[in-house]
Parts: structure tokens; C-alpha cells; sequence
């Protein structure tokens, strides 16, 4: 009994990550059978932003290409890029910053067919009954507002604070985040749960099912920042031609999905 | 073996002991540190001081729904830590059924403060403080109690001069225990209390945080963490051989 | 100073009743075999268990009965019990100042009280052991010095030799015959051995499944035991029964297995009874005997007990016996475990009580 309660104690120690989803986001796996030369699997890191329309994008993709399975990997383009550069066989990486495809391009195994894929803006959401009374941007600044946003190093981190500079709100906003979040999705959780106030998020994380629960207050074009998403396969991938295939689909049908979710067009 | 040895193995290779130094000196590692012994401190404490009292019941009375309380106990320990953070959230969060409370009346939210990381740390560290502490009351001769009372000494004399000192080691080890598994505590505390250097971001969190961007960074505190574990282990090893 | 009992006291289902007193100046002895209550009154006492009935006092005070229970940190008693208890992460001079420090004594006082009460007792090498580092007899000397210590009006010993090895306990008999005869106060003896019960006491209260079933002096009762019980503690032959009448007078007790042949006492009315015979008059031999002898067993040897020039024999004859014959005899008969002998006596030699 003593030993068993010292080794859970230490296993403990030994894996702080353990109880979260992995590094941050959810893998959407779906069953992958092995055998058949029809049968392949395509393994797909994107940002979180992207997990609703590129969910869509991969079942349409596995309906086109039958006997191909999808597997996606979102999260934070920070940790997925880290991941990639230490090893992870992905074959294409969807990033929501350029940084990070480029750290995949400098720093890891390298990228081909790179290109830019979509663009998206940010907003600013609060709960539906506005604890703060968050009307405009100006008021993220105010003292006591419960700000959450994501981690410095995760693109939808940095540009909130890209956009604080430009708002010039920069010292009051930051003195006011209460937690950096790991990824974007994160946010819109604490947002939506009621217990931050506010949280700066991509305009297409206002999903269908969060929609009743937040607000969105709009970031003035002037301060605002567009994220540009580039899509590449990664070099050494496994699935080259697949993967190819992948990012052509993206580039070409996958755009009415993505406009649909709220994407701007590259 | 190799299950708890190969990680270990892993970390130690991997470990970039020429930045260690320069890693675990840093701003961000040092409050981290210091939050972490503050939390896990202050959980142990807690989970002793209300453990101590449960234990007392589970061991020593009778009640209706005993076997009820004591599943309760137990439950954190088999809880994902994650979902422990739900739950608190759902208890003490801003729309929690206590928290609502604090906040309507008090303006008081726990969240994202250092007092939930506490929490998160004491919830799911509780279990070992009071599973410790009941080994430690159901080794006791009670008859040692009875003898002490005929002495002339009141409940409150018996419970410090004899009970206490008697469970000395469980006791050390119900301590320990709990620190340790507040130490590492990681879903419940970034879930509930979020993450914010010098607030709420414990080590483990800082660890997580680092791995995104800087993996060698993520395993020179991971390093840190083992140290600690095993500096926990060794001394527990002396009181269990006793 | 008077202790006086009368309770009804229960425990996990068993329920003991008894009435006595004890004055100081005295030592009483509850003896029963296992099972009997002993424990259960010996923790009313103390105040560990509340009676379900009745009342217990010393020296005029109530500490159970109508005026609700004291507790035992209130009770002016001092208990050595049976596995001693004594704290094991305390020295010999702190277990025994432990009773003062408990009452406010200060620390320094109680330990030189302490100090010396070992002295007296010869411990004083002793006093920064552990109790697990003294011998059985050093330990019951820690324990016996522990609960006088704090002057109690009752002392009550239980089991006070059960724990101690065959030579120990000679040794701490005397010790706690010492200690008793000097102690001013009531005085009870809780135990199931009769050697130590005569020893230590100068009354004996007898329990038997959870009532009394006699008292009085260790000789009284030697005389005259009125149960089987009291029998076999004065190691007399005791048989029960149904006693019928037979043709020419007599009586034939009929117990299990067994049919002993007895004279019918006057004016019985019939039904159970219980005959004693004493050791001396079982004649044994190793041929059937040809004599008058109205009750003849046969059967092995169990043991053989010398005592001085006499020595008790045990037969598993049916129903078993004790015989007591000269040493000489036993080396005459060639007697040994084992061995088949008969065991014969008169019917007149038994004793008939009706139960």
C-alpha cells in the first residue's frame, strides 16, 4: 500500500503533463487499419483555429480518396512546429503564423509546396452577460478586467499582443491577463465558461456551439492584426504524393469550407 | 522497471546539463519554483489539518455513509486531474455553485488566483494525506490511549503525548506524500487556476509551457522535478524500513 | 475506603453481573476462567466501559450510577494491565512520571518522583531504557511504579503474571505480593490462575460466565467450592449430573458418559447435583481392584505432578480423575504417562451438593 502511494507520488512528479490532451490540442483519430495498398494515413499538424474546418476538410478529402484516413493534430503552431523539428512524422504542417512554418523550414526537417492558405482576424470575445462591461477595446485596459490570452510563442498570443501595441494599450491590457493560455481554444473556453472576462481569439473561434455563450467585440481594422496561415509538407513525410495531394485540396475545394467557418482567402 | 526507468533514461540523456545551470537560474524557473514549494507547502498543510479529523472518523467511529465518505476520499486519486479542474470550476469557478456565491456576495473569484492553485493542489493531494493518516490510526494500539486516561490524562494529553508521537512516521509520511503529488500536480491547476508566472505557474506548468518552444529548457526543469522526486523518495525509504 | 461494585455491564454481546465490595487494606481477587467477565469489569472499573446497570463508588465517590459516568482520567485509580502498556516511545522514567506530568506536575518534578520511585524499586539503571529493552520482570516493576505514582486510591492488577515466563513469575510474585501488602488502598487482583489468585489475596470472588458464583477466603472456598469451577481451582475431583435414587439408598449421578455412585443427601429433592471427592481418597492400581470399592474407572496416565513427598496423579478414565498418592507409590506402581491403571473409591468418600 505505502509503496504503491510513493510510486503514484513520484510517477506524479515524473509526468506533470499527464491529464491534459497531449501538448494542448485534440487528436481527431480516426481508425486507422493497417494492410491493403489502397490503405493510407495521412497525418495532418494544424493549428487549433483550424480544427473545425479543416475536420470538415478531412472527411470530404477521405471521401474523395477512399482507403485514406486523415489524422489530425491540432494545437498550438508553436508546440506542433517543435514537435515536427524534434522528430514527430507529420506529414503536413498548417500553421497560423508564418514563424512557425519558417522554424519548420530553418531550424527542422524542412518544408515543400509551401503557401499561403487562408487568412483570419482577431476579435475580442466576452461572456454573454459581460461581468466587465467590455464594450470596446479601450476597455480591456480597465482596471480589475480578467483578461485571458493565449501563451507568448503561440501565434494567437503574440498578435493579441501585437495588437495591444498598436492599441497602444500595451502595459494596463498585459497587467490584466489573469492566464496565458496554451492554445487559442483554450481561451475561448475560459471566455465561455464565464470565468474571464474577456479573451482575444480568432473571429472564426466564435463557433456555432460558443455562439450563445460569448459576445464578440470587434477590433478596429486600424489595430487589428490579419494572421497569415501557410500550409506546407513537411520534408521526410512519409505520404509525400498524399500530402501533396492534401495541401492542393486545401488550396483549391477547401476554400468555400473555410470561408464558410469565417476565413478570409489568402 | 524499465516502464518508470526508461523515462528517466530519457530525461537524463536528453538533459542539456551545459544550460542547466543557466535554465534553472532563470527569472521565469526561479518563481516557479518558489510558487511550486509555496503551493505544494500550503497543500500538505491543508490536507493534514483537515485530513488528520477524517481519518479520526474512518478509523475510530461509526456513521451512516461511512463507506459513501470514504469512496469520497478516495476519488480524487483515481480522478483525471483534468476533470478534478472541471469540477472545481464547477464548484468554486465565477458560476460555481459556491463560487457564485463568493462572487455575488463577496466579489471574491478564485479563479486564476493562487489560492486555486492551491485548491487544485489540496484536492487531489487530500487522498494521500488521509489514506496515510488512517494506516497510521488503524497501527495503533488503543489500549496505549486507555492506559493513558487511567494515568489521569484528558483526550486532548492522550492525542499529544501519546497518539501524535505513536504515528510520528505516518504522519511524516502523510506530509511527504502530499507535498510530493501537489508538486507535480498539473491538469487540475491549469484547468482551474490557470497559468500565470509568479500566480499561478507552478512548475510543472512552466515545464509544459517550455516544451512548445524550447524542449531543452522543458527537460532541464523536468530535471529539477526529478531531483526533488527522488530526494522524496529517499526519505521516505528511511521510514518504511523502520 | 471502600470500592463497592454492583453492576451489570455488557461487551460485544456478553453481559457480566456482579456485586461485591473491596475495603483498603485488603486484597481482593476476581477469578474466573477466560470468558467469565473478569476483562468486562475490570474496564467498568477503571471507567473504560460505561455499566449498563448498577453503580460503582470509591471512597464515597460515585463513578458510575445515577449521577452519570467519570471518566477514567478522573478516577483516583492506578491500572497495571495485562500486556503492561507501557508507552513504547517513552523511557522507563518518563512512563512512569507520565501519570504526574499528565496532572500538571511539572516536567522536572515528575521526573525526579519518578527517579526516585524506580530507585526504590531497584531500577535505577534502568530509568533511560526503552520499554522495549527491559526484561519481563524490570517492565512489570516500570508498570506497577507507573500507576502508583500518582498515590491512586484503587489499585487494580490484571492478569498482573500472565505474561511472564514460568521463572519470572515466581520472582514477580513476591514483588507484587510486596507492593500489595505495602500499597494503603483498595487493592484488586484480576486473574484466572488459582496459584496466583491464592497468593495475592485474602478474598477471592469467583466468576463463572458472567456471574458471581462465590466468595470468600482462599481457604473457605478450598473447603467448601460450590461449583466446578472452585472445584478444580482446589484441584478437587468434582462430578455433575442428574441424581437418581437407587434400590438400596444410594444415589447414582448420572453426567456425560459417566455414572458415579454417591450417597443421597438428606432431604434432596431431586435433579442436578455436584459430588466432590477429594484427590487423597482415589486409590490407584494396576489390576482391577478386588475391594468394596463401589466406583471403579479405568484408564491412562495424563500426568503426574510431584509436590514434596505427595504427588497428583491425572487418569483419563471415564469420567477423569485426580488422584494423590505417595511418591513412593508412583515408583511402586512403576507409574508413568501412559501408563493403564484403576482408579477406585468409596462411595461413601463423596461429598453431595445439589447444584
Amino acid at each position: 500500500m505505502r509503496k504503491l502511494l510513493i510510486l503514484l507520488a513520484s510517477m506524479s512528479l515524473l509526468l506533470p503533463a499527464c491529464g491534459s490532451d497531449g501538448d494542448g490540442g485534440s487528436t481527431d483519430a480516426t481508425n486507422a487499419t493497417d494492410g491493403g495498398s489502397d490503405h493510407a494515413e495521412l497525418t495532418v499538424s494544424g493549428a487549433s483555429s483550424l480544427t473545425d474546418a479543416f475536420g470538415d476538410i478531412g472527411t470530404a478529402f477521405e471521401g474523395e480518396n477512399p482507403g485514406v484516413t486523415v489524422t489530425f493534430n491540432f494545437g498550438p503552431s508553436d508546440g506542433l512546429a517543435t514537435q515536427i523539428n524534434d522528430g514527430a512524422p507529420v506529414d503536413v504542417f498548417a500553421s497560423a503564423s508564418p514563424t512557425w512554418m519558417d522554424s519548420v523550414q530553418d531550424d527542422g526537417p524542412g518544408v515543400s509546396d509551401r503557401s499561403d492558405f487562408a487568412k483570419n482576424r482577431l476579435t475580442i470575445i466576452v461572456p454573454k452577460d459581460n461581468p466587465a462591461g467590455i464594450e470596446d477595446i479601450g476597455d480591456v485596459a480597465e482596471d480589475g478586467v480578467k483578461l485571458v490570452i493565449a501563451t507568448e510563442g503561440v501565434p494567437a498570443g503574440d498578435y493579441a499582443r501585437e495588437i495591444f501595441e498598436n492599441a497602444g494599450i500595451s502595459k494596463a491590457a498585459l497587467a490584466n491577463v489573469v492566464s496565458n493560455a496554451e492554445d487559442v481554444r483554450a481561451v475561448v473556453t475560459s471566455v465561455a465558461s464565464g470565468e474571464a472576462d474577456a479573451g482575444v481569439v480568432y473571429v472564426t473561434d466564435v463557433t456555432a456551439d460558443v455562439t450563445d455563450q460569448v459576445t464578440q467585440i470587434e477590433i478596429p481594422d486600424d489595430i487589428n492584426v490579419i494572421a497569415t496561415y501557410p500550409i506546407a509538407v513537411v520534408n521526410d513525410a512519409q505520404e509525400t504524393d498524399l500530402a501533396k495531394r492534401f495541401v492542393d485540396y486545401v488550396l483549391g475545394p477547401g476554400q468555400q469550407t473555410l470561408a464558410d467557418y469565417g476565413f478570409l482567402p489568402a | 522497471m524499465l516502464l518508470v526507468g526508461l523515462p528517466l533514461l530519457g530525461l537524463i540523456f536528453r538533459t542539456p546539463w551545459a544550460r542547466i545551470g543557466e535554465v534553472l537560474t532563470s527569472d521565469t524557473v526561479l518563481t516557479a519554483l518558489r510558487l511550486s514549494l509555496l503551493v505544494a507547502t500550503s497543500a500538505a498543510a491543508i490536507s493534514f489539518v483537515l485530513g488528520f479529523p477524517l481519518a479520526w472518523m474512518l478509523v475510530r467511529s461509526t456513521f451512516p455513509g461511512k463507506t459513501f465518505v470514504r469512496a469520497l476520499v478516495v476519488l480524487p486519486l483515481v480522478m483525471p486531474p483534468v476533470v478534478a479542474g472541471v469540477g472545481l470550476s464547477a464548484a468554486f469557478g465565477r458560476r460555481g455553485i459556491v463560487g457564485s456565491w463568493l462572487y455575488d456576495w463577496f466579489g471574491i473569484q478564485l479563479t486564476f488566483t493562487t489560492g486555486a492553485a492551491v485548491l487544485a493542489a489540496t484536492f487531489v493531494s487530500f487522498p494521500l494525506a488521509v489514506l496515510a493518516l488512517e494506516a497510521g490510526l488503524r497501527g495503533l494500539d488503543e489500549r496505549l490511549e486507555d492506559a493513558a486516561s487511567t494515568l489521569g490524562a484528558s483526550r486532548w494529553y492522550v492525542m499529544r503525548r501519546v497518539t501524535l508521537p505513536l504515528m510520528a512516521p505516518q504522519i511524516a509520511a502523510a506530509l511527504v506524500l502530499s507535498w510530493a503529488r501537489a508538486l507535480g500536480e498539473f491538469g487540475a491547476t491549469i484547468t482551474f487556476a490557470g497559468n500565470l508566472q509568479g500566480r499561478t505557474q507552478t512548475l510543472p506548468l512552466a515545464v509544459f509551457e517550455r516544451l512548445q518552444t524550447d524542449q531543452d529548457a522543458a527537460f532541464a526543469i523536468s530535471m529539477l522535478l526529478i531531483a526533488i522526486a527522488f530526494a522524496v523518495i529517499i526519505g521516505l525509504r528511511g521510514r518504511f524500513l523502520r | 475506603m471502600t470500592l463497592s461494585v454492583d453492576v451489570a455491564a455488557r461487551r460485544g454481546g456478553f453481559e457480566v453481573r456482579a456485586a461485591f465490595e473491596a475495603e483498603a487494606g485488603e486484597t481482593v481477587a476476581l477469578l474466573g476462567p477466560n470468558g467469565s467477565g473478569k476483562s468486562t469489569l475490570v474496564l467498568a472499573i477503571a471507567g473504560l466501559l460505561r455499566p449498563s446497570e448498577g453503580t460503582i463508588a470509591l471512597d464515597g465517590e460515585v463513578l458510575d450510577g445515577e449521577g452519570g459516568h467519570v471518566p477514567p482520567e478522573r478516577r483516583p485509580i492506578g491500572v497495571v494491565f495485562q500486556d503492561l502498556l507501557l508507552f513504547p516511545h517513552l523511557s522507563a522514567v518518563e512512563n512512569v512520571a507520565f501519570g504526574l506530568r499528565a496532572r500538571g506536575i511539572d516536567a522536572a518534578e515528575a521526573r525526579a518522583r519518578a527517579r526516585a520511585a524506580l530507585e526504590r524499586l531497584g531500577l535505577d539503571d534502568r530509568a533511560d531504557a526503552r520499554p522495549r529493552d527491559l526484561s519481563g520482570g524490570e517492565a512489570q516493576r516500570v508498570a506497577l511504579a507507573r500507576a502508583l505514582i500518582g498515590e491512586p486510591a484503587l489499585l487494580l492488577l490484571d492478569e498482573p503474571l500472565s505474561a511472564l515466563d514460568v521463572g519470572t513469575r515466581v520472582e514477580v510474585r513476591e514483588l507484587a505480593r510486596e507492593q500489595l501488602r505495602g500499597f494503603p488502598g483498595v487493592r484488586v487482583v484480576v486473574t484466572h490462575d488459582a496459584v496466583e489468585a491464592s497468593a495475592l489475596a485474602d478474598r477471592l470472588i469467583l466468576l463463572e460466565h458472567g456471574r458471581v458464583t462465590q466468595v470468600g477466603s482462599p481457604e473457605e472456598i478450598r473447603t467448601a467450592p460450590r461449583s466446578r469451577y472452585a472445584a478444580d481451582f482446589v484441584g478437587v475431583n468434582a462430578f455433575q449430573g442428574r441424581l437418581d435414587r437407587l434400590a438400596d439408598g444410594a444415589g447414582r449421578l448420572v453426567g456425560p458418559g459417566a455414572e458415579v455412585v454417591v450417597p443421597w443427601p438428606e432431604n434432596f429433592p431431586g435433579g442436578e447435583a455436584i459430588a466432590l471427592l477429594r484427590p487423597g481418597d482415589v486409590t490407584l492400581s494396576l489390576e482391577a481392584p478386588q475391594g468394596s470399592a463401589r466406583n471403579v474407572f479405568e484408564g491412562p496416565v495424563t500426568w503426574i505432578a510431584i509436590e514434596g513427598e505427595r504427588a497428583r496423579v491425572r487418569v483419563a478414565s471415564v469420567p477423569p480423575l485426580v488422584a494423590e498418592i505417595t511418591v513412593g507409590s508412583v515408583q511402586r506402581l512403576g507409574l508413568r504417562e501412559g501408563v493403564q491403571v484403576w482408579a477406585s473409591f468409596k462411595a461413601m468418600e463423596v461429598q453431595v451438593l445439589p447444584r
